[in-house]
């Protein structure tokens, strides 16, 4: 491709920002797939990929969030290091746990959409407990329909079995990441409007 | 992370991006198609070519899927269990023993592309195949989030030092996920912030200069062998 002189268009400012916070964003969710802390309830440990899915939705609404996530996917398929243990690549998104990844920009979207009450974002992020955590189940929910379907397709296992090998141990962790998505959304070192 | 760009002379260093995705998306839609012993069989040799063309060794490849293998391996164990008599049921076993078995396969091609693919490569191949500002803004997203990465790493690497020096680690489990993400993302979205205005700064547009990505002699087989591969998944 040439390099293109004639007619440069320049991005507006409002995209601009929302591009540079969903880079972000999905870049701190790929970053938290490297921060675990061991689990009190299973022997799998917590990793906090998920709150960034959370925190995209809430934060960025419906649209950006799901971009966001999407950015975070295509990354991870050319090769950075963002998901689960440090692992890329395409194989990543069609391997067991793939069906959990493919789910992240659904969820987003889902979760932004009723953060925010439709697509469009409003001015401030809404704080209301309810809102936040029914959100937040809607989009726990959209995850694990996603990936355990995903295993159990990939796997070749009926559907019960591939939540008993890829989801009961993790869905108890869930609950404190979404305590955790709370208290960020409503702290007062965080001012996304 | 051990499995990333490096450069070389290989036969897979030399084809264009677009033509690598291709073959991998051929590859596993031919391994979901024929998960049976004879072709997967087959698809081993594939792979295995795959792989020496590419300098990259099983081990390697291996090594860096480390984390999907207890799910590999649960998968047969799980199937193959029962409730009731008979207890053990070899043929469901079996059967999700080759489901694993084909993503292993698809795990080698993909660490083939990561060793061979530079990020810039694999940019302009995402605009040249997703049209218009959709294709732009994933590509520049892309090269955004690769950017970021490291930084943001390394925010969090701070933050848990940090924490664990004032005894944060004998805290509770969400006190713990709070402190770390609520630090994490209000660096991230000043680092948003700034980093927006210096995009404007800089005349941020929508058509950027990506570099020249051309077929060549030797993507032929490799496509005519992608197009092979879809046709017996199809028939």
């Amino acid at each position: 491709m040439s390099t293109d002189t004639a007619s440069v268009e320049l991005v507006g400012e409002e995209t601009a920002e929302n591009v540079a916070r969903a880079a972000l964003l999905a870049a701190l969710t790929g970053a938290f797939a490297y921060v675990s802390f061991p689990n009190p309830l299973s022997p799998a440990p917590v990793s906090l990929q998920v709150l960034g899915v959370f925190l995209a939705g809430i934060l960025l609404g419906a649209v950006w969030g799901g971009v966001s996530m999407a950015l975070y996917l295509v990354t991870g398929a050319v090769g950075a290091p963002v998901f689960a243990g440090g692992s890329a690549g395409v194989g990543a998104l069609l391997g067991p746990t793939g069906g959990y990844l493919w789910s992240y920009p659904v969820a987003a979207f889902a979760i932004g959409a009723i953060v925010h009450g439709g697509v469009r974002l409003r001015n401030r992020v809404p704080r209301g407990i309810p809102r936040l955590v029914g959100a937040m189940a809607v989009g726990t929910v959209v995850i694990y329909a996603f990936g355990v379907v995903g295993m159990s397709l990939v796997l070749g296992m009926t559907l019960q079995k591939a939540f008993v090998a890829g989801a009961a141990a993790f869905i108890p962790a869930e609950a404190f990441k979404m305590a955790a998505a709370i208290g960020v959304v409503r702290s007062d070192q965080i001012t996304a409007e | 992370m051990t499995l990333s760009y490096r450069p070389g002379d290989s036969l897979a260093h030399r084809l264009d991006p677009r033509t690598k995705l291709a073959f991998q998306v051929a590859f596993a839609v031919a391994a979901f198609a024929h998960t049976t012993p004879k072709g997967l069989l087959a698809l081993s040799g594939v792979a295995g070519v795959v792989l020496a063309s590419s300098d990259v060794s099983a081990r390697e490849a291996l090594v860096e899927y480390r984390f999907v293998f207890p799910f590999l391996l649960a998968g047969p164990l799980l199937s193959a269990a029962a409730l009731g008599p008979p207890w053990i049921r070899w043929q469901a076993g079996f059967d999700s023993l080759l489901a694993s078995y084909r993503v292993v396969l698809v795990l080698f091609v993909s660490a083939a592309y990561l060793r061979t693919t530079p990020v810039r490569d694999s940019r302009a191949a995402i605009q040249h195949l997703v049209p218009g500002k959709a294709g732009q803004l994933l590509g520049t997203g892309v090269g955004f989030v690769f950017r970021f990465l490291p930084v943001l790493q390394a925010d969090l690497r701070r933050i848990r030092d940090a924490s664990s020096a004032r005894l944060g680690d004998q805290r509770g489990l969400i006190d713990r996920m709070k402190l770390v993400s609520i630090s994490g993302l209000s660096r991230a979205l000043s680092r948003a912030d700034r980093f927006a205005l210096a995009l404007r700064a800089r005349c941020f547009s929508w058509n950027p200069t990506l570099p020249p990505l051309s077929f060549s002699r030797a993507d032929v087989p490799v496509i005519v062998g992608s197009v092979g591969l879809l046709l017996w998944a199809i028939i």
